[in-house]
């Protein structure tokens, strides 16, 4: 993928055309592919159910248990069916969606910080600085990594902030790596050094012109990495290092719905097709986010 | 000659690497609550004040640690803590081959069938072979193995008594607990693939080659396809790290004996010198991988030259 | 692209309806017999398979702590006396004879003539009095020491307070007789003797290799089996030990003991007929009200009970009264056969049944008024003012599970805010023994048929105590009843300590354990026990089971 960066506020067009800055291109190109925009539409709203679950009315508490009842198949009055301590799986599911999207979205955001911060820096500095820095990056890929975040788990409380975390600083060499080649290529560009030579300081440069070129590739990769956080969490949940009871995301009820596949199908179907339904769009966004902002798509060209 | 300095640096980063991994293991798994030698059933003060002098776990914890320096540059990791029985490397030679016999079968399964699967979907693309490839990718991603491997259990082993539900013993033990394992690498792979022969296809220098009129097929597979697995070369060092990882979960699901499973129940146990001497065959072992993996690449790309 | 969307998700909702859920009875699993869970063929050889389950730490006989260990020590090694394989009681071992003293302070073993180790060599009660020594030794770190305690002087040489081993009471007198002086009379004493500590061990191989002794290539042992190949966190295989004294009566040719910890696999391996036995504790709870009705489920009372351990050096747990508020609230019924779909029975007593000659204390039962009355007088009206405490556990989804409802039945009975903390084995040891949490899941399981197995864990300052509960009466109780010769009387002095220990709740009960096991049909001579201890020596496989197929001893429930 070509993601060669153009200037933030480019000339016009040559033959009188209509101006096209990237991010009208891109969103234009967006829209039209109907996968992204329908699986878009798709997170939204799982989003804004999650958001308002608390308040949706009807639906049960996903904490009241009702042991007599145990765990019993979709009826009329579950309609996701019960788990073993008589729990509304509707409901768990709903309210799992909520700590699995904020998991994703909070283990996210802390990568994004340190890893754009931490690729920009190395990319601008350039030299020595950026040598070491990704030498740095270069040892760190080489962890085993996740071994290193079951063991701060192990060591730290096993509070949702450490999961966050954890989880975030599992993903962040990436996005380093990404930043840092995007300042890089961006760096000696002409439109930078005029720039430069008009007398634009050094902060100026950055936010104006790297950082909105640089964002392409960055939103591709947020997108895509939501849901790989999202299945670490699971893979945690599954060795019990997850989410801590009484909250449960998608991975912990995926990971125990597994265990009674053969007696409560209903257990595991429910949450993951919630959980998988959910990975797919954000891959089908990120995919089409990333068509979207390479130019050399020429599938719309006239 | 290139090739040789370039090997032998890369080697010679790997220990202060090493260094740097030995050390951060050291220091967390002893700052981590508990010890080797708590259990349930107590022992007397005197007896666990022994056992912590045999291991030198009486001794300030600078001078363990140089301790530890010490054996292990001589690649000696000691006993396992919480198999006294064992040596630590003799825990490793027996449980690495069968994790890396299972990830070596999932990786060539996902390769076999994701790279054809990609380029069929890149020279069928936007028709619904493509789609349907891609679409079976995705859910190959989304669905997680401790999801899948039950599932195909249940299918194939207790419904139908075809393989066995668990284990690693004969032909027939390993056929699901790979399949389980390579499923979202296929899915991977298979993305890859196609997007990267997709990149190639729309190069001028393909172009020209159809325009000379070659047969197309001469022309994918002579040109485009060294230059669109590219991405699935590069892929393949972080393939292999993220498939040790994900074993785990496959040997716990199907009880199979291979080292992923001893450094998750190590941490658990704090059974030190069995973490760190894991840990450090791990980042040995991807490290060569990388290295491996990366001098691959310029075979095939005569682009890319190495720095 | 929707519609290519809809179709490829097409095979999830074919999954979902293949896995439809059925009636209650599992009648939906295809299995080759109705009447049996799994495949019922049985294997072509004399080879018996089961799962041992969690990898042994070590099964050096003297270090042994946990029943897998213990599984396998006892199927290489043998002591002095054997457990029945029903009745679990003493019977002749290596010693074919033994003579108690009127005082009930001596025992006399006579070993059997022409006892040898695998290896050949003569087999004596030297080996017997240096093993049982090594025990004690402190520089052993045995976890099981405290078994020898009964034993004159051990306790003294175990902690370090006694140098000299000679003084301790074992002897052997020459080479087939071993005499053993107690310091008080202990009626389980026999009992002891065939409990892995017990066992002998082959000094020169102990003394040789040290850590190593146990190693397939280096291990001699004196049982019914041998050690023939081991793969750490795989399996174990033994062949018939051809020296052994009684090597006529053991019938199989091969035992294969694999060493799997996940309970759905194990399971699983069990109904494709891979394993002959599923033993005790490796089925999952849910499952077993679907396997009731097949012949091969046993169930029975289990010498074990989970409880819930108050860590009274914290406030507000200093207060007797918020003990028994919190003890009164917990609905044992409910967990047990509700949640636990009766596969427990719900307990409200410290130690378990099965004790010949010992009557229980009434138990503490479920009762929310009481429970929020006791919350009042400790001055936390309807909750108010409760601290938020916290229930520790480790990782495990029974744990879970139970946590879960009785941080609910706390929320709902007595109105105070509890949290839950999972914590991995290490950090949940390290937590409980540390006395750093607030309330604790525990277990406690028995190792001798006696109630001080249980009730000695709670004396003041003792390392299986963590709960820092210390209360002179109940420590004065026992020490009483452990020199006391009549055992109507002291069956009398253990039941008004553990009342005492009710009432004053630094512990809760909740279930009792019961085993739940899994046997294929064409297994004979494996009975249910109430310490879910399983000789092998009297296995064997009946290929022409189908024409014997009468009930096997211990198939029916022993509950009235």
């Amino acid at each position: 993928m070509d993601l060669s960066p153009r200037p933030a506020d480019p000339a016009p067009a040559l033959g009188g055309g209509r101006p096209q800055s990237l991010w009208s291109d891109a969103w234009r190109r967006l829209r039209r592919n109907r996968a992204a925009a329908a699986a878009a539409m798709i997170l939204i709203t799982i989003s804004l159910v999650s958001i308002a679950a608390p308040w949706l009315p009807r639906l049960a508490d996903p904490t009241t248990q009702n042991l007599a009842l145990g765990a019993t198949p979709p009826t009329a009055a579950h309609w996701f069916g019960t788990d073993e301590l008589g729990r509304d799986t509707l409901a768990r599911v709903i309210h799992g969606g909520r700590i699995s999207l904020l998991v994703g979205l909070i283990a996210t955001i802390v990568s994004l910080i340190i890893g754009v911060s931490y690729g920009a820096i190395s990319g601008y500095a350039g030299g020595k600085l950026d040598e070491f820095l990704m030498r740095v990056v270069d040892i760190l890929y080489s962890l085993p990594y996740i071994f290193l975040v079951i063991l701060l788990l192990v060591f730290f409380s096993r509070s949702l902030i450490m999961l966050f975390v954890a989880l975030g600083l599992v993903q962040w060499l990436t996005m380093a790596r990404i930043v840092r080649g995007q300042v890089l290529s961006i760096k000696h560009q002409n439109f930078v050094e005029a720039a430069r030579a008009l007398g634009a300081g050094d902060r100026a440069i950055i936010f104006r012109h790297i950082v909105p070129n640089t964002l392409g590739p960055v939103i591709v990769y947020t997108t895509l990495t939501v849901p790989a956080v999202i299945l670490q969490e699971a893979f945690l949940s599954f060795l019990g290092l997850g989410v801590q009871p009484p909250n449960a995301s998608w991975g912990t009820l995926v990971s125990d719905g597994a265990r009674v596949l053969a007696l409560f199908p209903w257990l595991v179907i429910f949450p993951g097709i919630a959980l998988s339904l959910t990975l797919l769009c954000f891959n089908f966004l990120g995919d089409g986010l990333r068509d979207a902002l390479d130019p050399q798509d020429r599938s719309d060209v006239a | 000659m290139d090739t040789v300095n370039f090997v032998t640096r890369r080697l010679l980063m790997m220990i202060p690497t090493l260094w740097v991994i030995a050390t951060l293991t050291f220091f967390m798994m002893r700052l981590a609550p508990g010890g080797p030698f708590l259990a349930e059933r107590d022992i007397p003060v005197a007896a666990k004040e022994q056992l912590m002098r045999k291991y030198g776990l009486d001794l300030p914890l600078g001078r363990q640690y140089l301790r530890f320096l010490g054996n292990t540059v001589r690649f000696d990791f000691g006993p396992s803590y919480k198999f006294p029985q064992r040596q630590v490397s003799e825990i490793i030679r027996e449980a690495f081959p069968v994790s890396a016999e299972l990830g070596a079968w999932a990786l060539l399964l996902a390769i076999l069938l994701g790279v054809p699967i990609g380029v069929i979907a890149a020279l069928r693309q936007n028709t619904p072979v493509d789609y349907a490839s891609m679409a079976a990718a995705l859910i190959g991603v989304s669905v997680p193995n401790f999801v899948l491997g039950p599932v195909l259990v249940l299918g194939f082993s207790l419904t139908v008594f075809l393989f066995p539900p668990a284990l690693w013993q004969g032909w027939q033990s390993r056929v699901l607990p790979v399949l389980t394992l390579s499923a979202a690498y296929i899915a991977y792979i298979a993305r890859l693939t196609r997007a990267g022969m997709l990149e190639v296809l729309r190069q001028d220098f393909i172009r020209t080659a159809m325009a000379k009129g070659l047969p197309d097929r001469m022309v994918v597979f002579k040109h485009a396809l060294k230059l669109g697995i590219l991405p699935v070369v590069s892929f393949l060092g972080p393939a292999a790290a993220r498939i040790v990882t994900g074993s785990i979960v496959i040997e716990t699901i199907f009880a199979i004996p291979g080292l992923g499973r001893h450094l998750v129940n190590g941490a658990f146990n704090r059974d030190y010198t069995l973490v760190l001497g894991v840990v450090l065959f791990y980042a040995v072992f991807l490290m060569v991988l990388n290295l491996v993996v990366d001098v691959a690449y310029t075979r095939l790309d005569p682009r890319v030259e190495l720095k | 692209m929707t519609r290519h969307l809809f179709r490829a998700l097409l095979p999830l909702a074919f999954l979902a309806g293949a896995c439809a859920p059925a009636p209650p009875g599992g009648a939906r699993l295809a299995a080759t017999s109705e009447q049996y869970f799994g495949d019922v063929t049985p294997p072509h050889d004399n080879t018996f398979t089961y799962n041992n389950g969690t990898e042994p730490e070590t099964f050096d006989p003297g270090l042994a702590v946990g029943q897998p260990d213990g599984r396998v020590a006892r199927t290489i090694f043998e002591g002095l006396t054997v457990p029945d394989p029903q009745t679990l009681e003493p019977r002749p071992g290596q010693a074919y004879r033994w003579e108690m003293s009127a005082d009930g302070l001596s025992y006399v073993f006579h070993l059997r003539p022409g006892l040898v180790w695998s290896n050949g060599s003569p087999l004596s009660a030297r080996d017997f009095q240096w093993s049982w020594l090594r025990v004690l030794r402190p520089a052993t770190a045995a976890r099981y020491a405290s078994l020898l305690y009964a034993i004159e002087n051990a306790e003294a040489y175990n902690k370090g307070t006694l140098a000299d081993s000679n003084r301790v009471g074992v002897h052997a007198v020459d080479d087939s007789t071993l005499v053993v002086r107690l310091h008080a009379p202990t009626a389980y004493f026999l009992f002891l003797t065939q409990f892995y500590t017990y066992l002998p061990v082959p000094r020169w191989v102990v003394e040789r290799y040290g850590d190593r002794w146990t190693r397939p290539e280096h291990i001699v042992s004196n049982g019914p089996f041998l050690l023939d190949f081991w793969r750490q966190q795989n399996r174990f295989e033994f062949v018939k030990n051809p020296r052994y004294w009684n090597a006529g009566a053991v019938r199989l040719d091969r035992i294969v003991a694999y060493s799997v910890e996940e309970l759905n696999t194990s399971t699983n391996l069990y109904k494709a007929g891979v394993f002959d036995w599923n033993p005790s504790g490796y089925i999952p709870s849910q499952f077993i009200p679907y396997l009731r009705h097949y012949k091969d489920y046993r169930h029975g009372d289990y010498q074990g009970v989970y409880f819930y351990s108050i860590n009274v050096t914290r406030k507000p747990f200093e207060d007797v009264w918020v003990r028994r508020a919190l003890t009164y609230a917990v609905d044992r019924e409910a967990i047990a056969n509700d949640l636990l779909k009766g596969s427990r029975e719900p307990w409200g007593n410290f130690t378990p049944t099965g004790y010949p000659g010992y009557d229980h204390p009434p138990g503490i039962t479920y009762d929310p008024e009481k429970a929020r009355e006791c919350l009042r007088r400790a001055g936390y009206p309807d909750g108010s003012g409760f601290p938020r405490i916290s229930i520790l556990f480790n990782t495990s989804e029974d744990h879970r599970r139970i946590a879960e409802a009785i941080q609910a039945m706390w929320r709902d009975v007595l109105h105070i805010d509890v949290e839950l903390s999972n914590q991995e084995w290490g950090s949940y040891l390290q937590a409980t023994t540390a006395l750093q949490y607030d309330v604790a899941r525990r277990s406690w399981i028995g190792d001798y048929l006696d109630p001080n197995t249980f009730l000695g864990c709670l004396i003041s300052g003792d390392g299986n105590n963590r709960t820092g509960w210390s209360n002179p009466r109940y420590d004065a109780l026992l020490r009483q009843a452990s020199v006391e010769v009549r055992p109507e009387k002291r069956m009398a002095l253990l039941r008004e300590a553990e009342a005492l220990l009710l009432d004053e709740s630094p512990i809760i009960p909740i279930y009792h354990y019961s085993t739940n096991e899994l046997v294929k049909p064409y297994v004979r001579g494996l009975y249910r026990t109430a310490l879910d201890t399983h000789p092998l020596t009297g296995v064997w496989i009946d290929r022409d089971w189908r024409r014997h197929e009468a009930p096997l001893a211990g198939t029916a429930t022993e509950r009235p």
